[in-house]
């Protein structure tokens, strides 16, 4: 019968250290995107090939819509590298989760099989690392252009009740965001998973297309809300609050 | 009970499978694919729609500028034909000028040449006359002569010089 687990499922230890389904396939995703950077890093040329094509549109694409986010190329360019990991690694993690056999193929044997591969986002440890990556290195942005004192003074303000609350506010804020991302992909990608299992179980055939569908929809979304709020994070963090912008 | 928040945490934690070991896993995953994209895409890439970019204003600019010359060199083209158009007219002038001053010069010489040639030949003419007059005076001196022989055949001494330069001078009439 289906068996549905939150976690994912240890499949084998490296010394001690526990490898899970969900973090294999996210190696896979990473093995594959960084076969792929290697092959167009080869191909690089100004007269562009297929492979280089595709990917300065997509490139030229998300500058673009950082441009419209962050106002500058410059801006855009630098935060590029952070916002665009995340949505090109999510989801190709979300579409490689929706391959036949993740999910499928068993390893161990009666009671202890359990499927070779997740999707990534499914397990909680992805999500949430991403989310603290993300939230982490916006705060790291920001205290590089504002200096630590300031970065700080935003969380801890004594300058009076009020700004002491909105500070605290700000400071549950980001964990609130943490939690946001970790269970807004979680809870999307598993919940497709788990949906798209019943409907296999349910009616095998054709029947689970539309779902199927639903999900490589889905994986896009996810994918691209996590990359936007990112983006929207970074453009809150290191631009002047009111009364700031003449000390700075 | 302060020790039962934490317990309740890891509980929860552990229900949701949450776990430091994976959590780094997949940070280390991700950081991995950032290093190697920001590696080998990110940096070769954007570094070359940059230049790609700086290239086509280039490019542009350079366009703009050849436009601008070719105006410039259509416009020193137009003026030089210009100038030619009417160092020709004057050249044409000039010659048609110059052959008008030839022609009159060229009659004027043919001109002289044609009085010289009829003076010439007026002289030539009237030496001619003359040389015919005195050999006609000879002959005519010969033939009185020999007519008077003939008509005082009988006394020739008697013939009088007077006579004959009488018969002379009406011969020439």
């Amino acid at each position: 019968m289906l068996n549905i687990s939150l976690r994912a499922e240890t499949i084998f230890h490296i010394g001690t250290w526990p490898i899970t389904n969900a973090v294999l396939l996210a190696f896979i995703a990473v093995l594959i995107l960084a076969t792929v950077a290697i092959i167009l890093r080869r191909k690089l040329a100004m007269t562009p090939g297929m492979l280089q094509n595709v990917s300065e549109v997509i490139v030229e694409g998300a500058l673009s819509l950082m441009d419209d986010v962050l106002g500058t190329r410059e801006k855009s360019e630098r935060y590029f590298p952070l916002v665009f990991t995340i949505f090109i690694f999510v989801i190709t993690s979300n579409y490689l989760g929706l391959l036949p056999g993740v999910s499928s193929i068993m390893v161990g044997h009666g009671a202890n099989a359990v499927p070779l591969l997740r999707s990534p986002a499914s397990d909680l440890n992805f999500t949430l690392a991403v989310a603290l990556i993300a939230v982490t290195t916006v705060n790291i942005f920001a205290t590089i252009i504002f200096g630590i004192k300031d970065r700080i003074s935003v969380f801890l303000n004594f300058k009076g009740p009020i700004q002491l609350f909105v500070g605290l506010l700000e400071l549950l804020s980001e964990f609130a965001r943490i939690i946001s991302f970790t269970f807004r992909l979680f809870g999307n990608v598993f919940a497709g998973e788990v949906l798209l299992a019943i409907m296999a179980l349910l009616a095998p055939y054709l029947v689970p297309l539309p779902f199927m569908f639903l999900e490589v929809f889905v994986g896009f979304i996810q994918a691209f809300i996590f990359a936007m709020l990112t983006l929207v994070f970074i453009e809150l963090a290191v631009t002047p609050h009111e009364g700031e912008e003449a000390g700075h | 009970m302060p020790a039962a928040a934490p317990h309740a945490m890891q509980q929860l934690l552990d229900q949701l499978g949450i776990n430091w070991e994976l959590l780094i896993s997949q940070a280390v995953n991700f950081a991995l694919l950032l290093i190697v994209l920001r590696i080998f895409v990110y940096k070769p890439l954007l570094k070359l729609l940059r230049d790609r970019r700086a290239r086509i204003a280039e490019g542009l600019m350079k366009a703009d500028e050849a436009d601008r010359r070719l105006h410039e060199v259509d416009m020193i083209g137009k003026e030089r034909m210009k100038e030619a158009e009417n160092k020709a007219v004057a050249i044409l002038k000039r010659t048609e000028h110059d052959a008008r001053e030839l022609e009159e010069r060229l009659l004027g010489e043919i001109k002289r040449k044609e009085t010289e040639e009829s003076a010439q030949a007026a002289a030539r003419l009237k030496v001619q006359q003359e040389e015919s007059r005195r050999a006609m005076e000879k002959e005519a001196a010969v033939l009185v002569r020999a007519a008077i022989v003939r008509t005082v055949e009988l006394a020739p001494e008697a013939i009088d010089d007077a006579l004959i330069a009488r018969a002379v001078k009406e011969s020439r009439t």
